[in-house]
Parts: structure tokens; C-alpha cells; sequence
């Protein structure tokens, strides 16, 4: 009992997390924050459902092609609803840009795709309960991400610029830093990180349009409680939320858990706007 | 004050009715539209006519929220929700009477809203617009939950109004009314000091705050008024549907609430209003693009948002479309000073004691003293980065020191309450100038009026008699400044058709709206052509004849020099030289790490 | 690929004015008797409004075909709900007030019909529906509402009986999903089970996007669960739960709603055997008995329609009431003659013994609910074949 709310509370904790550091990627490239992280969740079920599940690509090749997608999704997300208004930061017109597209991709969804949650193909087979590969591919999905941002943080130089950005934009540009070329190339990561959030777990929460909306929600928890920007923290809160929510699921059941998971993130965010671990703050004159 | 109403020339009456008319006359084709509606169209279109009116009500009040002041509360139909369900419970369970049950019903608006609007204060823009997403989907989920109260998935019966609102065209008639009088009410506090302290708050924040708007009870009070046309509106839209049940409350009937705002327009009353008809009446006129409607709201949003931020109200605002005068030149008439300010003279100063401003590790202000007196001109020049703007923010109360205070009078002010300094009679311009663009450049004067205004929220919304006359008066005000600043001629302009210059002015006009002993200009000469910098000198001179106490900071060497009693040159944050211009200009010191000569 | 919501309505909307050309002459004399349809056809929860939708439109085109009612052309006026109430009340609005329509079938979501059977009272519109919510039926209060479905107390009751009465279960789990059918389905359902002796050892609601349904199901093993009601039409949820019982090595039975027999919880399944042991509320006329035979009307009508209509995807049951509303509506104004409201209302409140192919109806002007319990069996959902299924075992 115990183990399988282990299980599938780190499995989500883990979506959540990714989802959570799609939206820090996003931000810390262009201090805006994108309602597109939980499309590309979404996204990265149905395309995995259509290109392995319909078209009957390989499973490799369909995680490619997915993510190739999502990752264009994302250049779109940086050109058409992110770019045109950050010289208007202060104004906050991204909120509304990135709504727009994000419900208009999700309503296409739902239109084209279906209204109905469609069947995820099994990747790799084998063994079930607790140790199934539906619980243990998000948390795969997540490390992966880590070890992969670390490198890339660590280890490239566009891993740097990125920090460099990250740390203080202006400073940045004032370095010569191609911050346009840098910021298309965060949203594109961002997305494909979200895509690949939504693959992994496409088994647990099947191919479905209204991904979108929990996931752009569930995930914006995680970057509320760790702090804005901050990856650590998010990995930590998405895996308790994870666990908190199949915990509460379980112990109070369905309406009553939304309504723990809500409670609590009101109080974080009200008592600790920058979060439990720390985010950063804006200069304002 | 009588002498002063004398001296101002008054709004003269036969403009200000034209005006009035002009601005009266889409409502009022909209309203003989409405009202002819039942002679012509049957029982159908009294329930979509209804329903625009109903979810109106609730966007009218949204409207000043997100509209006017740029929050983004996405989820607002939670309230409404709200609203619909406790109607319900008042009047079948406990059997009230559907009239009374709307004093209830606005309570719990009231309250709602003044709630959600208290988180607006502590929560930056996205983290707002998730909380009030979120909430909208749990107070959903608890409406499902709570079966006793609310019946569950099975829901309840909406309130049903007795004759002769009972029928389709009897309820019209009954939210007609209703809605016309949302229309009025709004468009009341859009053209008064809340609405024009909205817009301060949503495009230029500080400048709301150094003008002495407190943000908190604006916000508060305008979420409350959001609230409570919600819940209103909730009633009534329980009553339409006469039976609601947790999926009447669609996400999609949340993006409409919200969208019809933003397609209508940010700041204006007729363009949301359009744009709620607009958006009910899409799906029954396109009805084979019913399946789309929520995707195209979408688009709609995304193109406004990008091509269109003025929204319909932009489209159709064809007096802004006329080209200004070309070759304009700013003439500020410095004879109009003396109305604008206060006749008691005081000898007060600012005095800045043992001053220090960190950024983290950098310190950008050290130990800094300085005197403002009254009637002076006080230079504060230095190269870039030398902490003079940052001395001028902590004057303004917008960073909290390190060390050392600020005080007027020996008085400190409380450190880092941009806000209480209007109160002390410290006015600013700012670096780039912070004004409301899509408003006029009378509005944007107004803003610096705010702290006069006595009366309530209340009797704004009603358009009662003290709001009327000051208003009158502010503007009357307004237009002074405008004229001593040069800018009367284009008073009923909007602001960001203004050439940089001419902005500049404008904040000077604003800061003379609070009747300032003290004013802080932040750069004022920077992108001004030289017969202008002649003119803003003159200017300054005679505000420091009138005893105001003025802080100039300025890269204008020729200026500073001209007008300056006392120049202090900053380098790192610390004072490097002060004393007469002369003095400063053979400063060999100044001149090698300054004036570069 | 499925079918999308928009070749959905497009070709329905291509049917209906090919039927519409095709036919005019022949009805020159008479006005068009006007049946409006709210239905909802695109959206989450569409799947039994297209159902519903294939029997009305073969309805309408067999009996035009054969001189429609009583010599009035039957013109179906369609419009799509997307299961909200608001667009339902709009749209009933304008059934009623621009199409003057004469009579409505429909609507098929149960929130749509709570907002709008009021409506179509005040205006007395005769409405023939298949809602199975008890309070929709109310002939005082309603006098122009008749159901010719079975009520969801009728589904509840089929089910405890054979639970508690035909195979002996004693202790059973209850599970919902958390919308408003589900969460009032499954209270009704424990209160149910609890009147009649059963012991409700475990009940929840859960989310439909809930990824994992394990930790409910093992404390409803643990708690001795011998039988899993589920009221859902959630065919994600739906599926994970016989997916997880699978996964759990469980073979309890799951008995519940009649979607968790469709293709569309079928494709989401994990494997076929999945279904083993999945019971879902079912209907006499529709299914097969043990000789695997159908009652002889329903057979020849799907004998009839075989190429024609898409029976794989469809739930035939829904397809049938659809077929027995219209077929209801064209015989009251084929005996009065007239298309008027309140003829059709006083006709109907006569029906005796109406031979339909989902039920025999009957109403008097106290009682409108003109179905009868005993039809309503259990079916196991494995069996399916031609949109119908076979009884579940244990029936005498």
C-alpha cells in the first residue's frame, strides 16, 4: 500500500518537477513566465500516443520526433507570444500571450485529437506493479533532466551563457551574450523538457488534452514552493507534491485532495512569495 | 481656495457638454438598441440579450480590476460561482425572497473580493493569475463535494423571480437595468481619482506611489466592487439558467469573462462591454464554429494582446487617430505657477543624514549628507552610476537605506513608503518618464491630484454631489499645470502620442498637481532641445521664486550651473564637492572626474 | 483515426440536408413537423450523444421515407450542446422560440437537462428524454416531460439485485469520479446497498485525471471488497481500474456503469482479459441471453441497418431510444393529425404498450416514466458483438 503510494507520488512528483523546471528554463532566460510548460506536457503524450502508438514509429524515433516537436512548439512559444512583448517586461503581457497559445494549442488538441483520453503505447514491457516502468520512467525522465542540465551548466559553454543570463540579463547582453539566440534556445529546451515530462509519463496519464491544464497548474506548484528560477527547489517540491497529493488522494479522497494541494500552495505562496527555498526578486525603478 | 477657482480658467461649459455627448453616445445607441429589442425579436433573444447583460454585470466590475488596474484575476467566475450558489441556497432552502437575497449575495461579493484582492497585493502578476485559476477550479470542486448545501452533481434551482420578471423578457428587463447601471457606475470611477490611480498602478507603478496613491486600499476596494458584481451577477445567472449544477460553470465561460475585458480593451468601459456582446453572441451567430469558439477567443486574445494592446476601444477611438499639430513647440507659461501652489511659504528642508544604499555587495550610496532647502536649487551631478538617481529613490522612499535617514522639517520620513512622501510634500520625475499611455495627458496630470480626493469609493460609483465637484475642481487644476507647463493644447491627447520631450513636461505638470514644497527631477533635461532646456530653466526658477525646494539631478552642465544655488557632485556613491556653481566650475577636483574639461 | 468532432457534425449536418432534398416534394401539403435535438456531440462526455444521434437520424430518414408523420415531413433541428448548460439553455431557447419547434428529444447530459427541463415546462413543449436523473420526471411539475429510459435508481437497483440477490456478494467498494454524476451516483449507490443489507466496505470519488487508482483499490481488497461498483463515465478512469485490479492480481468483479463496456475504455486497456469479469449495467432488449440470441425486433433492426451505421463504435442501446423518441413523437402526431404542442402532450399522456425497440412504453398523465424495471439486467462486458452484449452469468 504504502509502496504503491511511494511510487506513483515520486512518478507524478517527478512530472511535476520537469514540468516545473520547463517554466524555470523559461524564466530564467527571459524573466517571463510561460502558460505554454503544461501544453508541452500535454503535448508530449499525444504526440508520443500519434507517432509510436498510430504511426507505428520505433520507440526511440518516437521520442525524437516528440521531442523535436515540442521543441519547436517552444521556438513558436519564444517568437510568436514571448519575444513581441518583453520590451514591455513591467506590463506583464506575457501572462495573457502564453494563455492565449497554450489554450489555443490545447483546444486543437482536443479538436483534432480527441476529447477522450487515448491509449499511450507500452515502451519497454516487463514487469508490473510497484516496479513498473510507467512509475519509474518520469523518475528516469528527471534524473536524466538533472544530469543533463548539470552538464550542460557545467561543462558548455552554452550552459554558461545560460547561467549568465540567468544571474542577470542586462549584465549579460551588456557582455555580448546573443541573448535572442540564447532565449530560443531556452524555450526550445524548455519545451522539449516538458515533452519529454508528458512522454514519460504518457502511460500514467494516457494521451489526453486536458493534460494541459493540470499540468500547467501542477507543475507552477513546484516553482512557487522551491522558489522562482530555482531548480533544486522545484525537484524537491514537485516530488513531495507528488507524494502529498497521492497520499491525500488516498487518505481523504478525490475533491478533497485538489483541495489540500490548493490550501497549501495558497499558504506558500502567501506567507513566502519567493518560495520555501529562495527565488530571485526584481529590481522595479 | 475661492481666489484660486477665480483665477483657473473654469472648463467651459459648452465644451465640456460636447464632450459629455461624445462620450454618451455609443451608450446610448446601445441602449435604444436594448430597449428596442423586445418590439422586434422573439423569447431567444431575450435570453442571449439576458445573458450579455448578466455576464456583463460581472465583467463590468472585473473590468476595473483588470482593465483599469492590471491585475490579472483569471479566474473570476469562482466569485461568480459563488454568487449562483448561495442565491440558490437562500432563496430554495431557506425560502428568502429572490429581492432581498441580493443583499447577501453582494456581501459575500464584497467580502470575497476584498480577499482575493488583499492576495493581489502580495502575489506578483503569474503567481495571481495561477492562485485565481486555481481557485476557480476548487471552489468547482467544493460545489460538487458539499452535497447537503449545494445538491452535488445533481445541483440545485436557480432563484426564480416572481411576476413580471418570470418570463424571458420580464428577467431582460429586470438585468437591463442592471447592467445600464454597471455601465454608469464604472464609467464614474474610470473618470475619478480611483480609476486614474488603477491606471497609474498598472502601466507606472512608482509614479502612483510617489503621487501618494496608496495601492492597497484601491486594489482592496476595487476587488470588492469586483466581487460584488459577481456574486450579483452569479445570482442573476442562476436565475437564467433556472437550475445550475457545478458544470454550468465551464472554463470556457472563465476565458469569456476574462477575455472580453482584454478584446475590449485595457482602461476603457465601452470596449469590454462591446467585447462581452461580442463574445455571447459569437457562438449563436457562427454556430458552425461553435467547437472553436474557446480556440478563436484564444486567437482573438493572442492578436490583441500582440497587434492591438488598446483592443476594441482602440479601433474605434477615432479622435486619437487625428494627427497632432506637427512642429509643436512646448511654451510653459511660468505666470500660471503661483495658482498651483500653496500661498503659506515654509522654511522647511529636506535634510538626507549619514545616507547609505547597498545592492547586495554593492554600495551604492555611502554616508551621504544633503540639504534641500526651500526656495533653493539643489544640484546633484556626477558621472554615471555615482548613486544619484539611487539618493534620489531613497529620498522617495522606494529603497530602504542601509544607514542614515531622510526628513522634512526635522521630521524623518519612514524609510522605504514611497507612498507617505506626497504627504510631506515631496513630488518627482522620473529618469524615463512613468506615465499612463493609453490615458490622456489631462488624466495623467490628474494622477498627481490623487491625495486631494475626499471623496469615498462609494460615493464615486454613484456620482454623488462632492465627487462631482471635485472632480470639476482637479481638472480645472489639471488644466493650469497643464498650461504652465506648456501643454494645454493637448490635454485631451493621449500620452504616448507625446513626443519624449513633451513627456518630460508632463511629469512636471503631474508633480505640480500635489502641490508640492519639494520636487525632485530626475534628469529632466535629458533628450530636450536646447530652446527647451532654456524654457524648463526658467521654469525652475520660478518655482524656486514661489519657495519650493527643487533637487535637480542632471547631466546638463549648462543648466545645472545656470539655475543651481548649490551643486553636490557625487563620485561612488560619495560626496565629492558641494558649493556655488562658480565654486563647483574651478573645482579642479569636479572637473577631472566629471565636467572632463 | 477516431472520428473527429468536425467530420462529426459535418456529415451529420450533410445527411440532414441530403435527406431534406431529396424528400421535399412529397410533403408539399402539410407543414414539416419539427423535432428539435440538443444533443451533445462534440466535447468530453460526446460519446453517447453520437449514439443517441445514429438512431434519431435513421429515425427520421426511415420515416420520411415512408411519408413521414401522419403526411408531415419530419425536419430535425440539431444542435450541438458541448455538455454545457449554458449553450443548452441558449439553444433550447431558440428550439422553442425561433425554430418553433413542435417537440424536443433530448438533451442527453444530465447537467443540460436539470437547466433546461424547466424551460421547455413553461413553455410546454413536449419533451421526450432519456435523463436518468428521478427528479427530471415529475408530471406536476413537468406535465410535458416523458422518459423512455430507465431512471438511475432503476440502474442501481438492477445492479444491487444482482449483486446482493442473484450472485450473493455481500461486501462491495464503491467508486465514482468526481463530477457531478459520479460523486451523486456513488452516494446513492452506498445508500442503496446499505438499505438492502449490503455492507459498503470502502467508497471513494476519484478525479478522472488521476494517473494512479493502486492505493484505492488495495484498501478496498483490504477491506474485503467482494464486488467494485463503479459509476463513472470517465473511460480513462474507467480502464484503470480494471487495469490496476489486473496489476494487483485481483479478480473481484467490477460492475457499474454501461460506457465501461465501450470501445472507447476497451482501446485503453492493458489486455483483453482485462475485461474478464467486468459486468456493466445492461438492458433486456439489447442483450444477448444464453442461447446468445437477441429479442427478434432489435436483431432485425441491426440486420437492417448492418453496412449502413457504424455499430462498432456504437452503444447500442443509446442508438435504439434513439430511434424509439422519434418514433414516439411521428406516432403522436400520426394518430392526432396535428403538430400542435398540446396535442402531442395530451397523446402522449395516453401511450399504452408502445412498441419501441429498447422498451415498451407506457405513460398516463400521473406517471411518465415509462419504462420498465425488470428490463434492466446485468451484461459482461467481454461479450460484445454488434454493439450488444450478453447477460452476465447467474440469471436464472
Amino acid at each position: 500500500m504504502l509502496g504503491a503510494i511511494v511510487a506513483s507520488g515520486l512518478a507524478m512528483g517527478a512530472v511535476y518537477a520537469l514540468v516545473g523546471i520547463a517554466y524555470n528554463v523559461m524564466f530564467n532566460a527571459s524573466r517571463a513566465m510561460s502558460f505554454t510548460a503544461g501544453t508541452v506536457g500535454m503535448m508530449g503524450g499525444v504526440l508520443g500516443a500519434l507517432f509510436i502508438g498510430r504511426f507505428g514509429l520505433p520507440v526511440p524515433l518516437g521520442l525524437a520526433a516528440t521531442l523535436a516537436a515540442c521543441g519547436l512548439f517552444g521556438v513558436v512559444t519564444e517568437i510568436v507570444a514571448v519575444r513581441p512583448v518583453l520590451k514591455s517586461l513591467d506590463q506583464h503581457l506575457y501572462v495573457l500571450s502564453t494563455l492565449a497559445l497554450a489554450l489555443m494549442a490545447t483546444q486543437f488538441t482536443a479538436i483534432e485529437w480527441s476529447t477522450e483520453p487515448q491509449p499511450f503505447p507500452r515502451l519497454l514491457g516487463g514487469v508490473g506493479g510497484v516496479l513498473d516502468e510507467k512509475f519509474w520512467l518520469p523518475l528516469a525522465a528527471c534524473a536524466a533532466t538533472i544530469a543533463g542540465l548539470e552538464y550542460l551548466h557545467h561543462y558548455t559553454l552554452v550552459g554558461r551563457a545560460f547561467l549568465a543570463i540567468a544571474e542577470d540579463n542586462y549584465a549579460a547582453r551588456a557582455l555580448g551574450l546573443p541573448e535572442r539566440n540564447l532565449r530560443i534556445a531556452a524555450f526550445a529546451l524548455a519545451s522539449a523538457i516538458g515533452g519529454l515530462a508528458g512522454f514519460a509519463a504518457g502511460e500514467l496519464l494516457l494521451a489526453y488534452f486536458a493534460n494541459a491544464q493540470l499540468l500547467a497548474f501542477y507543475g507552477f506548484v513546484p516553482v512557487a514552493l522551491g522558489g522562482i528560477g530555482n531548480n533544486r527547489g522545484t525537484i524537491v517540491a514537485g516530488l513531495l507534491l507528488g507524494l502529498l497529493q497521492q497520499a491525500a488522494n488516498f487518505i481523504v479522497g478525490g475533491v478533497f485532495a485538489s483541495v489540500a494541494v490548493f490550501v497549501v500552495f495558497a499558504a506558500v505562496i502567501l506567507i513566502a512569495p519567493q518560495g520555501l527555498l529562495g527565488g530571485q526578486r526584481a529590481r522595479r525603478v | 481656495m475661492a481666489a484660486l477657482d477665480e483665477e483657473l480658467p473654469a472648463v467651459s461649459g459648452a465644451s465640456s457638454r460636447g464632450r459629455t455627448w461624445r462620450t454618451a453616445a455609443p451608450y446610448l445607441l446601445l441602449l435604444a438598441v436594448a430597449l428596442a429589442l423586445p418590439l422586434f425579436a422573439n423569447d431567444y433573444w431575450a435570453v442571449i440579450a439576458s445573458r450579455a447583460a448578466v455576464y456583463w454585470i460581472c465583467v463590468a466590475g472585473l473590468n476595473l480590476a483588470v482593465g483599469f488596474g492590471g491585475q490579472l484575476a483569471v479566474g473570476w467566475l469562482a466569485l461568480l460561482t459563488i454568487g449562483a450558489y448561495a442565491a440558490s441556497i437562500l432563496v430554495g432552502r431557506a425560502g428568502m425572497d429572490p429581492f432581498l437575497t441580493f443583499l447577501p449575495v453582494a456581501a459575500i461579493g464584497v467580502v470575497g473580493g476584498a480577499l482575493i484582492g488583499a492576495t493581489a497585493l502580495r502575489l506578483s502578476l503569474f503567481y495571481f493569475a495561477m492562485l485565481t485559476l486555481g481557485f476557480s477550479t476548487i471552489v468547482t470542486q467544493i460545489a460538487l463535494a458539499w452535497q447537503s448545501l449545494t445538491g452535488g452533481g445533481i445541483g440545485l434551482p436557480g432563484p426564480a423571480m416572481p411576476a413580471p420578471f418570470n418570463t424571458p423578457w420580464g428577467f431582460y428587463l429586470f438585468c437591463l437595468p442592471l447592467g445600464a447601471l454597471c455601465v454608469w457606475m464604472t464609467l464614474n470611477v474610470a473618470a475619478s481619482r480611483f480609476g486614474r490611480a488603477l491606471l497609474a498602478i498598472r502601466d507606472a507603478e512608482v509614479a502612483a506611489e510617489a503621487s501618494g496613491i496608496r495601492k492597497p486600499a484601491v486594489i482592496v476596494t476595487v476587488f470588492a466592487f469586483a466581487g460584488l458584481t459577481a456574486t450579483v451577477s452569479g445570482q442573476l445567472f442562476a436565475t437564467l439558467q433556472s437550475y445550475i449544477t457545478p458544470d454550468a460553470f465551464t472554463f470556457d465561460l472563465t476565458v469569456l469573462l476574462f477575455v472580453a475585458i482584454l478584446i475590449g480593451g485595457r482602461g476603457s468601459v465601452l470596449g469590454p462591454l462591446l467585447g462581452t456582446i461580442l463574445l455571447t453572441l459569437l457562438p449563436e451567430v457562427a454556430s458552425p464554429l461553435v467547437m472553436w469558439a474557446p480556440f478563436l477567443y484564444a486567437f482573438l486574445l493572442l492578436v490583441i494582446v500582440l497587434a492591438v494592446p488598446g483592443g476594441i476601444a482602440e479601433l474605434i477611438d477615432f479622435k486619437n487617430r487625428k494627427p497632432l499639430k506637427s512642429g509643436r513647440l512646448i511654451l510653459p507659461v511660468p505666470e500660471r505657477l503661483p495658482a498651483l501652489l500653496d500661498a503659506a511659504r515654509s522654511d522647511a528642508a529636506i535634510g538626507v543624514s549619514g545616507l547609505s544604499v547597498s545592492f547586495g555587495a554593492v554600495r551604492a550610496v555611502v554616508d551621504l549628507d544633503l540639504t534641500v532647502p526651500a526656495g533653493q536649487v539643489t544640484g546633484l551631478i556626477g558621472p554615471n552610476g555615482s548613486g544619484k538617481t539611487t539618493t534620489l529613490n531613497a529620498i522617495s522612499g522606494y529603497y530602504v537605506p542601509a544607514g542614515g535617514w531622510v526628513a522634512v522639517g526635522g521630521h524623518r520620513l519612514a524609510p522605504g513608503v514611497s507612498s507617505s512622501r506626497a504627504a510631506a510634500g515631496i513630488a518627482r520625475t522620473f529618469q524615463t518618464p512613468r506615465l499612463v499611455g493609453e490615458a490622456s495627458v489631462i488624466d495623467n496630470a490628474m494622477i498627481g491630484g490623487s491625495t486631494a480626493g475626499r471623496a469615498s469609493f462609494v460615493e464615486t460609483l454613484l456620482a454623488l454631489p462632492r465627487h462631482g465637484r471635485e472632480e470639476a475642481h482637479l481638472r480645472a487644476r489639471a488644466l493650469a499645470a497643464l498650461d504652465a507647463v506648456g501643454l494645454a493644447d493637448l490635454a485631451e491627447a493621449r500620452c504616448d502620442r507625446l513626443q519624449h520631450s513633451e513627456q518630460r513636461f508632463l511629469e512636471i505638470a503631474r508633480a505640480l498637481m500635489m502641490r508640492p514644497r519639494f520636487l525632485l527631477l530626475d534628469e529632466p533635461a535629458a533628450g530636450l532641445a536646447v530652446g527647451e532646456i532654456l524654457r524648463l530653466g526658467a521654469l525652475i526658477k520660478e518655482l524656486r521664486r514661489l519657495g519650493v525646494g527643487v533637487l535637480l539631478v542632471e547631466h546638463h552642465a549648462d543648466l545645472v550651473l545656470d539655475v543651481c544655488d548649490q551643486v553636490n557632485v557625487l563620485n561612488f556613491g560619495r560626496l565629492l564637492a558641494g558649493g556655488t556653481p562658480d565654486a563647483i566650475r574651478q573645482s579642479e577636483e569636479v572637473r577631472s572626474a566629471y565636467l572632463g574639461a | 483515426m477516431q472520428p473527429t468532432r468536425r467530420s462529426v457534425v459535418l456529415s451529420s449536418a450533410a445527411a440532414l440536408a441530403a435527406g431534406a432534398a431529396g424528400l421535399r416534394p412529397s410533403f408539399a401539403a402539410a407543414e414539416p413537423f419539427k423535432i428539435g435535438w440538443p444533443v451533445t456531440l462534440t466535447g468530453p462526455g460526446s460519446a453517447p450523444g453520437l449514439s443517441f444521434d445514429l438512431g434519431v437520424r435513421y429515425a427520421v430518414d426511415r420515416l420520411n421515407a415512408k411519408g413521414g408523420a401522419g403526411g408531415h415531413r419530419i425536419e430535425l433541428v440539431t444542435r450541438d450542446t458541448q455538455g454545457d448548460p449554458t449553450k443548452a439553455v441558449n439553444i433550447v431557447q431558440e428550439l422553442i422560440s425561433s425554430e418553433k419547434v413542435s417537440a424536443i428529444f433530448g438533451p442527453t447530459n444530465s447537467g443540460e437537462a436539470l437547466a433546461i427541463t424547466p424551460i421547455m415546462a413553461r413553455f410546454g413543449v413536449p419533451n421526450v428524454h432519456a435523463g436518468t436523473i428521478d427528479s427530471l420526471i415529475d408530471p406536476v411539475k413537468y406535465p410535458n416531460a416523458f422518459r423512455i429510459a430507465p431512471a438511475g435508481k432503476q440502474w442501481d437497483a438492477a445492479l444491487r439485485h444482482y449483486v446482493l440477490a442473484v450472485r450473493k456478494w455481500k461486501k462491495v467498494g464503491i467508486l465514482g469520479d468526481t463530477t457531478g454524476y459520479g460523486t451523486t451516483a456513488v452516494s446513492d449507490s452506498v445508500a442503496g446497498f446499505k438499505k438492502d443489507g449490503g455492507e459498503v466496505v470502502y467508497s471513494a470519488t476519484i478525479d478522472q485525471t488521476q494517473a494512479d487508482v493502486t492505493p484505492q483499490l488495495l484498501s478496498m481488497r483490504k477491506a474485503g471488497a467482494e464486488a467494485i461498483v463503479v459509476w463513472s463515465v470517465s473511460s480513462g478512469l474507467e480502464a484503470r481500474i480494471m487495469n490496476t485490479r489486473a496489476q494487483l492480481g485481483w479478480d473481484s468483479p467490477i460492475l457499474g456503469h454501461p460506457t465501461m463496456g465501450s470501445n472507447d475504455v476497451r482501446k485503453l486497456l492493458d489486455k483483453p482479459s482485462n475485461f474478464d469479469k467486468v459486468y456493466v449495467v445492461g438492458f433486456r432488449s439489447c442483450t444477448r441471453d444464453a442461447s446468445g440470441k437477441l429479442p427478434a425486433r432489435t436483431q432485425a433492426f441491426i440486420d437492417e441497418v448492418r453496412g449502413k451505421m457504424d455499430l462498432k463504435r456504437a452503444i447500442l442501446f443509446l442508438v435504439l431510444i434513439g430511434v424509439d423518441g422519434i418514433d414516439l413523437l411521428a406516432k403522436a402526431v400520426a394518430e392526432t393529425g396535428s403538430t400542435s404542442r398540446k396535442a402531442i402532450i395530451d397523446y402522449l399522456n395516453t401511450v399504452k404498450d408502445f412498441p419501441g425497440l429498447f422498451g415498451t412504453y407506457s405513460f398516463s398523465p400521473t406517471d411518465h416514466d415509462g419504462y420498465q424495471t425488470t428490463e434492466v439486467v446485468m451484461c459482461a462486458a467481454d461479450s460484445l458483438k454488434d454493439g450488444a452484449l450478453a447477460q452476465a452469468p447467474g440469471y436464472d
